[in-house]
This record gives C-alpha cells, structure tokens and sequence, in this order.
C-alpha cells in the first residue's frame, strides 16, 4: 500500500515529507544520545535488510492458493526497540522508492508516516509493548503482534485513503475507497500479524536475548521529545492541509460534494447565507470553480482533437529524439573503435 | 515462489548501470538530484486531465535515456512495480467520473478516462525520473551528496548498511530457500506453518552477523563521525545546466499544447 507520486499532490506530499523530516531529526537526535549508538547502527541496517529479505519470501495459505509476507514495522520494533525501527523503516522505504519503484520522491513523506511513525511510534509504544511488558510469553507475543499489526496496517490504509482523497486526483468517493482499503488491509493485516507472532516467537524460544532490546525500559512509551516532534509534525499537516485546501478547489470538498451527489443528500446546512456567500467568493476566486470543467472555455482538458494530436506529436518527437540520440552515440562509438 | 537470484539481479544490474561513463554519469550528483526532485514535483502539480499539456515531459525520460546509455529492459521493467495501486486507485475514475471529455468520431472518451490516463503517464514519469538518478549515480554519490546536504550520519549510515545488507541476506534466503525445495518435494512455496523457523533462522543470523559486522567495523577504527573525502566542486557550466533544466521543466508548467 505505498504512495506513488502519481497519486499525490505536491501540497500533500511536501507537507507530509517536511512532518516525516521533523520526525527524523527528532527520533536521530534521540539514538545520538543513547551510549550504545555506535552498535545500533550495524544492527539498523542489517534489520532493515532483513526485511528486504524477509519480504521476499511468499508463504502459501492453506486453502486460498493465495500467498503473504511479513510487513516491517511491528516486527522491526520488536527486535530494535520503537525509535531506531522508525528509522530504519525509513531507509527502508527510501530504498524501495529510489531503486525497486515501490512509492515515491515526493510520496516518500506519506509512506514514512504511514509505514513507519505508525506502527512504529505510535502503535508499538502505545499498545504492542505495554502487552509485551508484562513478562514475555508466546500468547502475550501472538497476541500483541496480531492486534499490533492489524491496527497499524489499518491506520496506515486510513492514511493512504485520505492523503490521497486530500491530494484530489482520484475519483472515488472516501467511503467507497475506505470501504475496499480497509478490508483489504485487515485480510493482509492477519496473516501478517501471524507471520510476525511466529518470527517473535520463534527468536524468543531460541534467543530469548535478542528481545531484549525491546523491552520497556529501553523504550519509554513517551518521551516528552517524541511527543513534541509528533506535535509539532500535526501542526504542521494541520497547516499544510489547511492552506492547500483553502488554495485548491479540489480535495476534501470536492470529495464531499461528490459523495452528497452520489447520495442525493444536500450539502450539509443551508447553501444560503454565510455559505453561499463563501461559495460565490469562493467560485469567483477559484481557478476552477466547481463543475465547470466539462464543455467550459477553460476546460482544463484542452482543446480536444488538436490537443490529442498535439499529445500524439510530443510523444513521438521525444521518443524520435531518443532514439536519435542513441544511434549518434552508437556510431560515434563505432568510429572510435575502428 | 520468487526467483530469488533473479531478485539480486536486479538490484545489481542498477549498481553496474551507475558505475557507466556518459555524460549523465558524469553530472555531479547534487545537479542530478535537484533537477530530479524538481521534475517529480513539476509533474505531479498537474492537475487531473492535464494528460496532454504533461506529454511534453516525456521529453525529460526519452532523451536521458538516451544519453545515459541506460537499457529499457532493466529501467523499463520496474516502471510496472506501481502499476497496480495506480489502477487501483485510478479504475474509479473511470466509473465515477463519467462526463464527456471530448468524442473522437463516434467515440467519447470521458473525464475519468483521461484522468486515468493521466495517473498513469504521471506514474510513469515519476518513476523514470527517480529510476533515472540512480542509474546514473553510483550508490557511495548519492549518499555523500546527502551528506554534504546534512542529511543526519546516522540516516545515512544505516541507508549505506541496508543498501549493503539487502544482497548478502538475499544470498541467505536462497540457500534456504533452496534447502527448503529439495526437501519439502513439488510444493508451492514454503507453508504458512513454518514461517516461525524460517523468517525466525533468517534472524537470528542477520543479528548474529550484525554483532560480528560490528565487530569488525570497531577493529577498522570506525565511529559515527563523517569519513573525509574530497568534495567534488560544482563547474559553472553545470550550475547553467541545472538552472536551464529546471527553468525548462517549470516554464512547460505554464505551457499548454492545443
């Protein structure tokens, strides 16, 4: 479930990539002063290709001839402790957008919030190691990895859902796009949550050690430093958001106005008065005011035929261009070697 | 079950395209970066039908391609890791959004069409772009360059770690694997019920080497302090480069074909 550029606006995408920056100069700040820093780091990086690794391997589901794998969060906190997870879950996913595709540049922020400060540092701390606490067994384990990866894959879906409804390019309307996301991520969510219940459990009967790391005194569910990164990271996105929604027509409204549509129902409270007075300085202000798009002189589709004819030259001048270039540089390669 | 080698393949075959020799390659890194983060965020500023005023874009993949030498079967190839939650996301469009764009003859081809389409040519430029840096600049670059923009150490030493980690953990997971195969008969993949002891091995030893890469790493002197290393100055023509570029990709946002 990552975010791809393609999905996102730059509004959305800048704002969550400025709060994920926040967020790691704050968690870096942290590990900097742990004495033991210097041995995080070779255990960071070797866990964050562990999930690589991990990742690679598809387990087959009796009975569904379908397939799952481990997720990355949960699992890397429970082996690192929260705050040096968060961080290598975000190298984690800088890898996967710069050379396997997976994400984005610009989505790269939405994917570090969604993959990694949740279930990271606010589903492990707040809910998986009070449970892993009390004394380590296999049911606190199965049952603190199961519920913990179920509700980050859940508020992570929320976060894609709504990152993208913000960024205004997709069509469906939040309850139909939440009403197929999270379902989907519940089903992933448990089989994730049972590889991961087995991986812990199988470290814990082997290497009881290895845990340790996790244990509460080494991450104190809330330090006051996390608490004012992730507060000032929600007045950031409360900011970004606020002034992208007032500036772009689109987004939550639009996505409002077509879900009251698709319903019949009006939007909500009288369109009279202050409203619609909003509405007018609103629709005189905008760059595309509401529904003007289809047969409208600004149509932001472009003339049509010229405009596809148009689209059709561009293509081919450019690849033409390429492959211009290409057959220079290979001749040119020809005459040096002879 | 995942072809494994095929896997280590691939995330060599990008390692190699970078150490090549063009001119692309020899761009410093900073100037490759910038213009990178600037097309991404020209690109997706586009709004939802603007399918035809972003082909001029397609300008930006084709020609560096071209002059980075690079192979579409290895670049072109991960172009496809987006495509489904794109179309996912994007299908919608077709349903929910069903005006009338424009007809072409007899046929109409409405808004939700086209701002798939839209998604869709968008995806592709964002992933080439990214795909694109990296092709062209060696891994140790990319993450001095991050340095020098004071990116914090410890980001960028476990970013070097992973990078470094994901090949020989790949090596690990094929022997397994493969032990696995030549024990369990014709089967589909490793069963559900052991991932415990598989995914649980594979740790144990990853954790286990990182104490010893540890180890090793104290005895050669290593803290958490920046090595030295030359910094590679920025030639004048390439700052005029990197502003040209980016004067380009931004004066075609104002643009519009048609």
């Amino acid at each position: 479930m990552h975010m791809t550029d393609a999905l996102v606006s730059p509004a959305v995408g800048l704002a969550m990539d400025v709060v994920a920056g926040a967020v790691i100069a704050g968690t870096v700040a942290r590990i900097k002063k742990d004495q033991f820093a210097d041995k995080k780091v070779p255990l960071m990086g070797v866990a964050g290709a562990l999930i690589f690794a991990g990742q690679m391997i598809n387990f087959a589901i009796p009975g569904t001839g379908s397939s799952g794998h481990i997720g990355g969060g949960i699992l890397l906190a429970a082996l690192v402790g929260a705050v040096p997870a968060f961080l290598t879950m975000t190298v984690v996913l800088t890898i996967q957008c710069l050379f396997f595709a997976d994400g984005g540049l610009l989505a790269l922020g939405c994917n570090i919030f969604n993959l990694g400060v949740i279930p990271c540092l606010i589903i492990f701390p707040l809910l998986v190691a009070p449970i892993f606490s009390g004394g380590t067994s296999r049911t606190r384990l199965t049952v603190g990895s199961l519920l913990g990866v179920i509700l980050s894959l859940q508020l992570g879906a929320l976060g894609v859902v709504l990152q993208t409804l913000f960024s205004g390019i997709v069509e469906l309307p939040f309850t139909v796009f939440l009403a197929t996301m999270l379902p989907i991520h519940l089903v992933i969510g448990v089989i994730e949550g049972i590889i991961t219940a087995a991986v812990l459990s199988f470290v814990y009967a082997m290497r009881p050690e290895l845990l340790g790391t996790a244990t509460p005194q080494n991450t104190p569910p809330s330090s006051k430093k996390l608490l004012i990164t992730l507060a000032t990271a929600t007045v950031i996105i409360a900011g970004g958001l606020t002034w992208f929604a007032s500036t772009n027509p689109d987004g939550l409204e639009w996505a409002i106005s077509r879900t009251t549509e698709k319903t019949g129902t009006q939007e909500p409270e009288g369109a009279t008065g202050i409203h619609q007075g909003a509405d007018d300085a609103q629709n005189t202000t905008a760059g595309f005011p509401d529904y003007s798009l289809p047969g409208n002189p600004d149509n932001p589709a472009g003339a049509p035929i010229s405009g596809l004819v148009g689209a059709g030259l561009t293509f081919l001048v450019a690849a033409g261009s390429g492959l211009v270039i290409s057959r220079i540089k290979k001749r040119g390669r020809v005459t040096v070697d002879a | 079950m995942p072809d494994v080698s095929a896997r280590v393949r691939e995330l060599r075959a990008l390692d190699n395209l970078s150490l090549g020799d063009t001119i692309i390659h020899r761009l410093h890194p900073l100037v490759k970066l910038i213009i990178t983060v600037v097309f991404i965020v020209v690109v997706a500023s586009f709004n939802r039908y603007a399918f035809v005023s972003l082909t001029p874009y397609l300008f930006y993949p084709f020609i560096l391609m071209a002059l980075a030498e690079l192979p579409y079967t290895v670049v072109g190839a991960r172009v496809l890791v987006a495509l489904p939650f794109c179309l996912f996301a994007g299908i919608g469009n077709v349903f929910f959004d069903r005006d009338p764009a424009f007809t072409l003859g007899s046929l109409t081809v409405s808004l939700g069409v086209l701002s798939l389409a839209t998604i869709l040519l968008k995806m592709y430029l964002c992933v080439m772009a990214a795909l694109i840096l990296v092709a062209t600049t060696p891994f140790t670059d990319l993450t001095f360059q991050l340095r020098r923009l004071k990116v914090p150490m410890i980001f960028i030493m476990v970013f070097e770690m992973t990078y470094r980690y994901i090949g020989v953990l790949f090596e690990e997971v094929r022997a397994i694997i493969t032990a696995y195969r030549l024990r369990s008969g014709a089967t589909k993949g490793p069963h559900i019920t052991h991932a415990g002891s598989f995914l649980g091995q594979l740790t144990v030893r990853a954790l286990d080497r990182a104490e010893r890469v540890h180890v090793a790493m104290r005895c050669r002197g290593y803290s958490l302090r920046a090595s030295d290393r030359p910094k590679r100055p920025l030639r004048a023509s390439e700052i005029i480069a990197l502003v040209l570029v980016c004067l380009a990709i931004i004066g075609l946002r104002f643009f519009t074909i048609g």
